[in-house]
């Protein structure tokens, strides 16, 4: 399960990967924003996206609607400081399958990518 | 941050910081108006903003200085959380040999005295603590993320400010930059992990909902 972690900040990339290695997915890749987030994607592999929304170049709902213009069916967890139902309401209309507020625990994020993987 | 880069954050604050640094022994903790009674010497006059260098090169600063030393500070903490990281990570390495070395002591006859194996049982337990907290500890490092986002929505305002001074004067540069995507609930974002895990899981249950009903 190759998994595409999209966040600017290297601190919470790493807070990520640890996160998912401790719960068994270590296979990952990285991008500091959408722009490349869709390079990595388009190199094919990727089962799962976690994302960011406040990035430079091109921020995490804009990059869910090129990833959703793309690919329907991949699933999207949007992970961010954002946390305003409207702004939530506005991801899950983009196309994210689920949402996680920052700062999170691990068993958020475990229950919440467990949830998406079924 | 080190020294030298300590050097760098004084030196490109204008020499705003007194000689010494603390303030002279005479000065006010506060500033008050003096009694009528009291002999006043004629206050000297004291500099509200930094002379700009007495040396370097004034250019034209579309960014404004405050704003590229809060950019500096989000570098310098990122860059500082991640050498934490490094350390946690170089704990969690040192734990996780120690943990494989206490397998092999077990699988030999000689620790299977029940004394001895009590022993090492507690020790493998006390690792696996250790093991935790290194994680717990790398999980809290969240807050920089969160501490360079508040920081970014002050540059964000600071930027606008510093644009509507430049249209109100007709003079000076304007930030080109492409406005920032900053979030809007920053000020109110806590370093306690899932503070606000109900409220988004409840938005999102009540969208699926609402999907469903249309569908």
């Amino acid at each position: 399960m190759k998994i595409l972690i999209v966040d600017d900040s290297s601190t919470m990339r790493r807070i990520i990967i640890n996160t998912l290695t401790r719960i068994g997915y270590g296979e990952v890749v990285e991008a500091e924003h959408g722009k490349a987030g869709l390079e990595k994607l388009g190199q094919g592999g990727v089962e799962m996206i976690i994302t960011d929304w406040n990035m430079p170049e091109m921020d995490g709902l804009e990059f869910v609607n090129a990833v959703r213009a793309q690919n329907p069916s991949i699933p999207i967890l949007m992970v961010t400081t954002n946390a305003a139902k409207e702004d939530i309401v506005a991801a899950l209309q983009a196309g994210v399958n689920n949402y996680v507020v920052k700062p999170f625990t691990p068993e958020t994020l475990k229950e919440k990518i467990e949830s998406l993987l079924g | 941050m080190d020294q030298s880069e300590v050097d760098a954050l004084l030196k490109s604050s204008g020499g705003k910081t007194k000689k010494g640094g603390s303030k002279p022994a005479s000065a006010p903790a506060t500033a008050k108006a003096p009694a009528a009674s009291e002999a006043v010497a004629p206050p000297a006059p004291v500099a509200q903003t930094a002379p700009p260098p007495a040396t370097g090169e004034v250019k034209a600063d579309p960014e404004g200085q405050v704003i590229r030393e809060i950019d500096a500070v989000t570098e310098v903490t990122e860059r500082e959380t991640n050498k934490v990281m490094d350390q946690l990570d170089l704990i969690g390495d040192l734990v996780a040999r120690q943990q494989a070395l206490i397998t092999e002591i077990l699988a030999n006859p000689g620790s299977q005295d029940p004394s001895i194996h009590q022993a090492i049982n507690q020790v493998m337990g006390a690792a696996k603590e250790i093991q935790g907290k290194v994680f717990e500890a790398m999980d809290l490092l969240q807050f920089q993320d969160i501490t360079r986002q508040k920081l970014e929505r002050i540059v964000y305002h600071l930027r606008q400010i510093h644009d509507y001074i430049v249209d109100l004067l007709g003079t000076g540069l304007k930030n080109e930059k492409p406005a920032p995507s900053i979030s809007r609930t920053i000020v109110q974002t806590g370093t306690t992990p899932d503070e606000r895990k109900a409220h988004a899981d409840s938005v999102v249950e009540a969208f699926r909902m609402g999907a469903q009903g249309k569908g």
